[in-house]
């Protein structure tokens, strides 16, 4: 039924992640509620403005904006502009790579037409995402007995919706003026990732407030909508911005030829194809791309592997150390009377020393993110997405095993957790060195090689994962959802020392503070024997089925 | 190692659920022969090449591969045969020298100047990437892989999707010049008249069970055909029904459809007798006819077989 428009239809395709995005969220907040109720929260109550501003809690800190807060405004702010975004990448940019946009548009329907069926597809599935939002939001406190006070729930997730819609609405645009989904949520997602920092960082910064206004982000969270309610100048502000970019949509998809089943251009194309370096690229990089199915593998990524590593290195590395010494001193003193259970929910970082401040704004989440993004996206295309592109079958009428496929996959794999790892060292110690943060550098190594092991363990779980389905979206799915949880239960237990927080592999991560106290080298090896341990079981499951016929 | 018998398998069986894709199938492809695998589509054809290269397991029974066990020695197998997938998918961001390089590295012992001998044979286009490729000069690649190796075995599964009339002669003269030098090629299609055209022997596979074995010859001389013809006058359709080798006569005004086997001088001899003929036209039987035509009783076989399991 639903497949008679391509409204139904793109509600068919997509109704699967926005209900799984809600649905986490709802029961991360309901756990969150829970967890804070335990709590005692006074040490909240004279924060300095920003210091709350930074962490995102509102001025009367109580179980329940706390909660919001943490679960929505960050959580929930990011898996919704992800969903959105993966969204409006997909709805034109997307069935052009697929090759489907000329089957598509061979019925009798205009572009415009399918690029606004497409569209309200995603605003009404965010809006339904949204009503549910708030009507968890409201129900969870009701039933845990939580005051919610004058909190305006309902404007807090109006800002949520139409702040995340922004994201998906860029990547719409871009998507339908180039065509390209990787241009479309690459550079989506950055403005994500940039103004997401930069409204938390700027105003930590003097007179850095003005200049948060040039983000995005700032028109969400800026008003503090839950205790200030709909700031109908910021929404119309985000909604302004919104119509412009379906606008440029609308004209970029109607202007331009269509792309068939398309293929990137890489630096390496670019070079094969001028006359003049062609013999010496052909000579350097042509054949060895394709000597060995793990240098291929790798070779695949490495458009995923500069973004994440200049990013990490830049931004998170070498610029956090200047940031750190123009900071507010008032926030770092401030930061020096907090007591520790309270540091803990921001990945203990004590803002008062150089290493709780790179925990807080790199190491705590950050960096275990660009890392799971590397290795859960090598993880989980690495055997799936072969399968799925229906590749994996003449690959193995080679002379190879499936197990000789898998380590070398493997091997991919870990060559960019490892690089990865290594820029984080990298660009920690350059941030470290140029202002003079008196660092260990060993000490930032060990963390780094945390990170990176932990990156692996995630990442192998998506390996296995797609080793024994054939399937990317389940291998992407299942280490994400992972993650998520084991690190909210983390970061929740660590606040009143449960011992269930140790069932998460996070805590062997920072657990021990190795910023501070160095390589903590039983965790690693926990970490590293989990890691094996998935591995060793992605062996046979790839090895005894049968491979999957697709398309 | 057995060197009479190229492809062998012994009450070959795939159920998926309970889905039978494939059942009891047994079949010899000898050295030196291209073998057809016919049969309509969702016979079983893919199942069948799926599970001798160990891509799937078989439900029961066994395949092997110049004597070696298609399971437990695949690895080994592999650096014998080549291989052509159905619906060729290959690494869109690669050239197709990058994708021939690739699985040349993997396979080893391939002679670069016959890759591009080969190229040149078929006009591939090799410097273009191949998702830039249309599908039919991705298909050559595709064909290029298979052969780059000198396979003792080529295992293809609807080879020419895609190829122009004048490359798929090209390409069937290729089979036949491997297996002149003592190759076999184990070739499964949908098309009779290019099984007919190049190969030796042929299996006929429906609903996952092998309904015939013949050498081709054997199928041609059957050489069942449809006629169409045009005539002056409204005929009577029982004057076509009493010739011999006549099945399913139509008569629609002054025309008349019907299913010939046999000479056709035969047939036109008779309905001159009767008719003005005014036009003529025929064409080949599709495989669903010879299916319907000269299989039932094999069906009947197979399917009381069935029953009594």
């Amino acid at each position: 039924m639903l497949l008679t428009t391509v409204f139904g239809k793109t509600i068919l395709d997509r109704w699967r992640g926005v209900t799984i995005g809600v649905v986490s969220l709802s029961a991360l907040l309901y756990f969150g509620m829970v967890v804070y109720q335990d709590i005692d929260l006074s040490i909240y109550s004279n924060l300095p403005p920003a210091f709350e501003a930074l962490i995102g809690i509102g001025e009367n800190a109580d179980v329940a904006s706390l909660a919001y807060n943490a679960i929505y405004s960050s959580y929930g702010a990011i898996i919704l502009a992800g969903i959105a975004i993966a969204m409006g990448s997909a709805f034109i940019a997307g069935e052009e790579r697929k090759g489907t946009i000329g089957v598509l548009l061979g019925n009798p329907r205009s572009r415009t037409q399918v690029l606004v069926a497409k569209t309200a597809a995603m605003l009404v599935m965010m809006g339904l995402g949204g009503l549910v939002l708030a009507g968890v939001g409201l129900v969870t406190p009701a039933s845990l007995g939580v005051s919610i006070g004058g909190m305006d729930v309902a404007a807090f997730t109006l800002h949520l919706v139409v702040g995340t819609l922004f994201y998906g609405f860029l990547a719409l645009a871009l998507g339908s003026w180039t065509g390209k989904t990787g241009v479309a949520s690459g550079v989506s997602a950055g403005v994500l990732a940039v103004s997401f920092f930069a409204v938390g960082l700027l105003p930590m910064v003097e007179g850095g407030q003005t200049w948060a206004k040039a983000f995005p982000w700032y028109y969400f969270a800026g008003s503090d909508p839950l205790m200030n309610g709909v700031d109908w100048g910021h929404i119309a502000i985000l909604g302004g911005a919104i119509l412009a970019l379906f606008v440029v949509a609308f004209v970029g998809v109607n202007r331009r030829d269509l792309r068939t089943r398309s293929t990137g251009v890489s630096l390496l194309d670019t070079l094969r194809a001028n006359p003049l370096t062609a013999a010496a690229t052909e000579r350097l990089a042509g054949g060895a791309r394709v000597s060995h199915i793990w240098v291929k593998s790798a070779s695949e990524y490495q458009g995923l592997l500069f973004v994440v590593s200049a990013l990490m290195f830049v931004v998170m590395g070498v610029l956090m150390g200047p940031i750190y010494s123009v900071i507010d001193d008032a926030v770092i003193e401030f930061g020096a009377s907090f007591p520790d259970e309270m540091l803990a929910l921001f990945g203990g970082g004590d803002l008062s020393t150089p290493e709780g401040y790179f925990q807080l704004e790199s190491f705590g989440l950050v960096t275990p993110a660009a890392l799971m993004v590397v290795t859960i996206t090598i993880g989980a295309k690495a055997l799936a997405g072969e399968e799925e592109n229906r590749t994996m079958g003449i690959l193995l009428a080679n002379p190879v095993r499936r197990s000789g496929v898998v380590t070398e996959k493997l091997a991919a794999m870990v060559l960019y957790a490892v690089t990865v790892g290594l820029v984080v060292f990298a660009g920690t110690s350059a941030g470290n060195w140029i202002s003079s943060l008196g660092m260990d550098y060993s000490n930032i190594a060990a963390t780094a090689a945390l990170a990176t092991l932990v990156g692996l363990l995630f990442g192998a779980l998506a390996l296995l994962v797609g080793a024994a389905t054939g399937r990317t979206r389940f291998a992407i799915a299942v280490p994400v959802g992972a993650a998520l949880v084991l690190h909210t239960m983390n970061a929740l237990a660590s606040l009143t020392d449960a011992a269930w927080g140790r069932l998460s592999p996070f805590y062997y991560y920072l657990g021990s503070d190795p910023l501070n106290n160095g390589m903590a080298w039983g965790d690693a090896g926990l970490l590293l024997a989990l890691t094996v341990v998935l591995v060793a079981l992605a062996y046979p499951a790839f090895s005894r089925r049968d491979l999957r016929q697709t398309g | 190692m057995n060197d009479q018998i190229a492809l062998h398998t012994e009450g070959l069986t795939k159920h998926y659920g309970d889905v039978r894709a494939l059942v009891d199938l047994d079949l010899d492809v000898r050295s030196g022969e291209v073998f057809g695998f016919l049969g309509p589509n969702g016979a079983g054809k893919t199942t069948m090449i799926r599970t001798v290269m160990d891509e799937i397991r078989p439900t029961s029974g066994r395949a092997s591969i110049l004597g070696m066990d298609c399971q437990e020695r695949s690895v080994e197998i592999r650096r014998h045969i080549g291989y052509l997938p159905s619906d060729l998918a290959l690494y869109p961001n690669l050239t197709g020298k990058d994708v021939l390089t690739y699985f040349a590295n993997l396979r080893g012992g391939v002679d670069w100047s016959y890759v591009q001998a080969l190229a040149e044979r078929l006009g591939a286009q090799l410097d273009k990437k191949v998702g830039d490729l249309s599908s039919g000069n991705r298909q050559k690649v595709g064909v290029i892989q298979a052969f780059m190796n000198r396979p003792r075995l080529l295992i293809m599964d609807e080879p020419s999707n895609g190829l122009d009339p004048l490359v798929q002669r090209e390409f069937q003269a290729m089979m036949r010049e491997v297996v002149a030098q003592g190759s076999s090629v184990f070739l499964s299609s949908h098309t009779l008249s290019e099984v007919q055209r190049v190969a030796d022997r042929v299996g006929i596979i429906r609903n996952g069970h092998l309904i015939a074995r013949e050498s081709v010859s054997s199928l041609r001389s059957k050489g069942m055909r449809s006629v169409e013809l045009e005539l002056a006058s409204t005929p009577d359709a029982d004057v076509f029904r009493r010739i011999d080798g006549v099945r399913d006569v139509a008569v629609e005004n002054h025309r008349v459809q019907l299913s010939y086997e046999g000479k056709m001088a035969a047939l036109l001899t008779t309905v001159a007798e009767h008719y003005d003929v005014i036009d003529i036209s025929t064409q080949e039987a599709d495989l669903e006819e010879i299916f319907l035509a000269y299989y039932h009783d094999e069906r009947h076989d197979v399917a009381a077989e069935d029953v009594s399991r």
